[in-house]
């Protein structure tokens, strides 16, 4: 193992492999270290496996409906253990290929455990024996895991984190789901299409804290139709076994006095997450960690000399492909080539593969109003959209908000099929600064689901034409 | 418009008189379009992208990788699909006998690779009312006061930037009142597609240590020089007086030449060579500029031995007390020798061979080890500097040495170098000063040697120092003043406070 680097990366996940991979591009003699899989949480435990969980249950939806197109399907069943199987080879298949780009790119890889030992020093340990290595630049990207609850224990039997409730051995009867974020919304879909009978407990007024309110709304109720329950502005207070094989909560419903009880065989715990903090050796150098995550200036400098912090660990929002940016941008900073500005949370997408999809960039209505600007609402629903009645996918929406004075596009935010894939168009608008104008300008094709696009655009300017 | 846009090597800063072709971005026959990448050019330490200017097919590509090309030689000729072969080898005898020329005529005026060509075309047919208003219009378009804050597409934006064009002089069509694309293209049209990239102000450098015009030479030798490309820095000066001869330009043309035969030669008795390649840009700099230093500059050296247990002791309290930075032990010389030269001023000098310029800042060169080479990022006013800013700032400056970031001002010029290689176990070495310097200080490892004090052997940490000086301009008492000074603020940090 060489034990001196211009730049060391600890964490391998899709912040860290990528700043490794520019790192060296750039010219930097670089190493990267990685306790588990590459890849991290998003290839082996998130992203990834979840999407191949939910292609599946996007097809059982498909066999379900598939008499409205003509088809006559005999009795189906799941075979889960194929479904998770295939889900974990995606994302074995995928972890390997970073190995390869890792090597191709020529960055070391060096599969352990490390731990700052000073300013500029990382202590490694491979099984080895700890070898201390030397970097002018090192790059914590330790990402996160998902945040516990005082006194709910994730056994990993009844009670699932992330992990277990990506690798069922059976489809829970009854589900809980704790937590209706990104996380817990994608789990109850999922779960829901599977078989399960799903009850999704908030604690918040509304399912999606921080996403546009009526796009949020428009999904409560799409989730309802589709048989969920969903319990808003119900805290938990208790989640413990219950009988031989079985789990129960206790919730506060707020306002009212009496405790509400929800018997179920599982229960998921998505309650947030929190930062890979301990054990790096940040105190001893007086890195700041606030609220469980490192503290950053714009280019993920920590303030120590020669420590940054990128991606979950330094804070939210947290996404893959943000973590994968900062990453990029602080290497580059590092090398003096850093263009521009750094990176906006504003401009970056999120995405939720729930059935129905929900996508947004930008600010949500309310947060543009509470800017106090004036500004022009566009909204076309996807009833008016060919391809999606087409598809059987009716339900949806475009919506998006512009600037009224600078024709800006302040926001957009998108509920319905394949909305995953749309966003990016007003996501690249958004980095353009583009106006409404701009867009108007665009031409979109015929016949695709974008074309809702254009119509909110056009309902901005009360110019609609298809609806 | 003749429709046929050469590319001609050029000037980034006014030491480049060359350029080595790095890397082809295209092939003859290919289309292009406007601003597509074309071909790398490594200078002195940088290597940059040449962009097309124009769209169109490539017609030739004048030199091969490897190749140097003096500024202002056409590299590569760009022109619509059905543009003769004619017409272009009629442009080509034009312009590539008159841009070498005009090149060397004036030094300070910083050629125009893009126009110049095609002036020099312009001027072998009657000149156009279009071609003679060019060159107005282009002045007009770049003219004009700070254009950030004029509205504009992103993509123009940047099209302005690097076309040189202020954006005040382009009239607005876009949504908003923005400049879009279109209105810089009809701008850049009525202009003639002749717009001056703003190198020399973007690029401020201290001096031009490349202008050979003061080199002494014979009558013949210097036009020689000039018609074969050879700079007068290049050549022995075997002559009369020490004037650089007729004959020791050809020897310098023909070592130039042996380049691209030998690697026919050696072809043939390849056996013995394991590997034979041109030196890179760098290289080739590296070789210039100490080569001619060694020989017109002459070097004496005077050492001392310093002890630096206080030094030692001083950087761990800073380092102990500031998790902001990571203080080196050269680090504290650079800012000792800030001091030193603030001190001594005498050794905070540039000598060209007729003029010493004396420096109120020190503005220190710090040597960086690269892999195939090393440079010499600048410590600017390092006496107003703090040691920890100086040291974060040595850091930066390594870390963009290393990816080949840094800018030309920020390694070209300095008043003093430092050279280090106590990291490496070397006790003690002389360096060659980095010219027009007057001086620069070879550092060793510092480690516990035996030393007597007030009579009695004792251990101390010790630190080897050797300034190599110009004695030209420094004598040897000066450098022993300098030398006292340094090892007095070294051995007493704190008087680096005062």
């Amino acid at each position: 193992m060489k034990t001196r680097y211009d730049v060391m990366v600890v964490g391998g996940g899709p912040g860290g492999y990528v700043a490794a991979i520019r790192a060296s591009q750039l010219g930097f003699r670089t190493a990267l270290v990685e306790r588990e899989s590459l890849g991290g949480v998003c290839l082996n435990w998130g992203c990834i496996p979840t999407k191949a969980l939910l292609h599946g249950a996007e097809i059982a939806h498909t066999l379900r409906t598939a008499g409205d197109f003509g088809f006559t399907v005999g009795p189906t069943s799941l075979d889960l253990e194929v479904l998770v199987g295939r889900s974990r080879s995606v994302a074995a298949r995928l972890s390997g290929g970073i190995a390869q780009l890792l090597r191709k790119h020529n960055v070391d890889h060096i599969k352990g455990e490390a731990s700052l030992a000073g300013k500029c020093l990382l202590s490694v340990e491979d099984g080895s024996g700890p070898k201390t290595c030397h970097a002018d630049h090192i790059l914590l990207a330790t990402g996160a895991r998902p945040r516990q609850l005082p006194g709910v224990v994730v056994d990993g039997e009844r009670i699932w984190g992330a992990r277990e409730a990506m690798t069922p051995t059976q489809v829970p009867e009854r589900l809980l789901v704790i937590g209706a974020g990104a996380i817990g919304v994608e789990f109850a879909s999922l779960y829901a299409d599977l078989g399960s009978q799903v009850t999704l407990v908030e604690m918040a007024s509304e399912i999606l804290p921080g996403a546009d309110e009526e796009i949020a709304a428009r999904a409560h109720a799409a989730l309802t139709e589709r048989g969920l329950r969903i319990l808003t502005r119900h805290a938990l207070l208790k989640l413990e076994h219950q009988g031989p094989d079985g789990v129960s909560a206790t919730l506060a419903p707020t306002g009212e006095t009496a405790p509400l009880h929800v018997a179920a065989d599982r229960a998921i715990l998505a309650v947030g997450v929190t930062g890979n903090v301990e054990g790096l050796g940040l105190d001893a150098l007086g890195v700041q960690v606030q609220g469980g995550f490192v503290v950053t200036n714009d280019w993920g400098h920590t303030g120590v000399v020669g420590l940054y912090a990128i991606g979950d660990v330094a804070g939210p929002p947290w996404l893959a492909h943000k973590a994968s940016q900062e990453g990029v941008q602080c290497v580059e900073h590092i090398a003096g080539i850093g263009r521009g500005q750094p990176l906006q949370a504003t401009r970056i997408p999120t995405c939720i593969y729930s059935r129905p999809q929900i996508a947004s960039v930008g600010l949500t209505e309310a947060q543009v109003q509470a800017a106090g600007r004036p500004y022009r609402v566009g909204r076309a629903p996807l009833q008016a959209n060919g391809k999606a009645l087409a598809m059987g996918e009716g339900n949806g929406l475009v919506k998006t908000l512009f600037d009224e004075v600078t024709g800006e596009l302040l926001g957009a935010h998108l509920i319905g099929p394949e909305v995953t894939e749309l966003v990016q168009g007003f996501t690249v608008a958004r980095q353009l600064e583009a106006t409404e104008n701009d867009l108007l300008d665009t031409v979109f094709p015929h016949p695709t689901l974008s074309e809702s696009m254009h119509e909110s655009v056009l309902d901005a300017l009360d110019r609609a034409i298809h609806h | 418009m003749s429709g046929i846009s050469t590319v001609t090597m050029p000037k980034w800063g006014m030491e480049m008189v060359e350029g080595e072709i790095a890397e082809w971005h295209v092939s003859e026959g290919d289309t292009i379009a406007e601003g597509d990448d074309l071909l790398d050019v490594e200078t002195s330490k940088i290597v940059n992208t040449v962009t097309a200017p124009a769209g169109g097919v490539v017609k030739r590509l004048l030199s091969a990788v490897g190749e140097l090309v003096p500024v202002g030689q056409v590299l590569v000729v760009i022109a619509a699909a059905e543009t003769s072969d004619d017409e272009i080898e009629k442009l080509l005898a034009g312009s590539v006998r008159k841009a070498a020329p005009a090149e060397m005529a004036d030094e300070s005026a910083t050629p125009e690779p893009q126009s110049a060509p095609a002036t020099a075309s312009a001027s072998e047919k009657p000149a156009s009312p279009a071609a003679s208003s060019a060159g107005e219009n282009t002045t007009a378009l770049s003219a004009g006061p700070d254009d950030s804050a004029v509205a504009a597409t992103p993509v123009a934006r940047r099209v302005a930037r690097e076309q040189g064009i202020n954006l005040h002089q382009v009239v607005a069509s876009g949504r908003h009142g923005r400049v879009t694309l279109g209105d810089l293209e009809a701008a850049l049209q009525s202009s003639g597609r002749s717009v001056p990239r703003p190198y020399s102000a973007a690029r401020p450098e201290l001096r031009p240590a490349r202008d050979d015009s003061a080199v002494a030479a014979t009558p013949v030798a210097r036009r020689l020089a000039r018609e074969l490309g050879i700079n007068l820095h290049d050549c022995r000066s075997s002559g009369r007086h020490g004037r650089v001869s007729k004959a020791d330009v050809e020897a310098a043309a023909s070592r130039a030449s042996i380049k691209t035969t030998a690697a026919k030669s050696t072809a043939a008795c390849a056996s013995s060579v394991a590997e034979s390649r041109p030196l890179s840009g760098m290289r080739r700099t590296i070789a210039t500029r100490l080569q001619t230093s060694k020989r017109e500059a002459p070097h004496f050296r005077v050492q001392v031995d310093v002890e630096v247990d206080a030094l030692l002791a001083v950087r761990k309290q800073l380092n102990q007390q500031y998790s902001e930075a990571k203080v080196s032990l050269n680090d504290l010389l650079v800012k000792a020798s800030a001091c030193a030269l603030a001190a001594v001023p005498g050794v905070n000098v540039q000598f060209d061979g007729d003029t010493v310029q004396h420096y109120a800042d020190a503005d220190i060169a710090v040597a960086v080890a690269l892999d195939e080479g090393l440079i010499t990022p600048i410590v600017r006013a390092a006496n107003h500097k703090g040691v920890l800013a100086i040291s974060n700032e040595i850091r930066d400056l390594a870390t963009r040495a290393k990816v080949g970031s840094l800018q030309p001002e920020e390694f070209q010029g300095g008043t003093f170098s430092i050279s280090n290689l106590g990291m490496f176990g070397v006790d003690r070495f002389d360096a060659i000063i980095n010219s027009p310097q007057g001086a620069i200080l070879a550092v060793g490892a510092a480690g516990e040697r035996p030393v007597v004090r007030h009579g009695e052997l004792t251990v101390a940490t010790v630190m080897t120092l050797t300034l190599s000086c110009d004695h030209r301009i420094i004598d040897g008492a000066l450098a022993a003043r300098f030398l006292a000074a340094l090892r007095a603020f070294l051995e007493t940090p704190a008087t680096m406070l005062a």
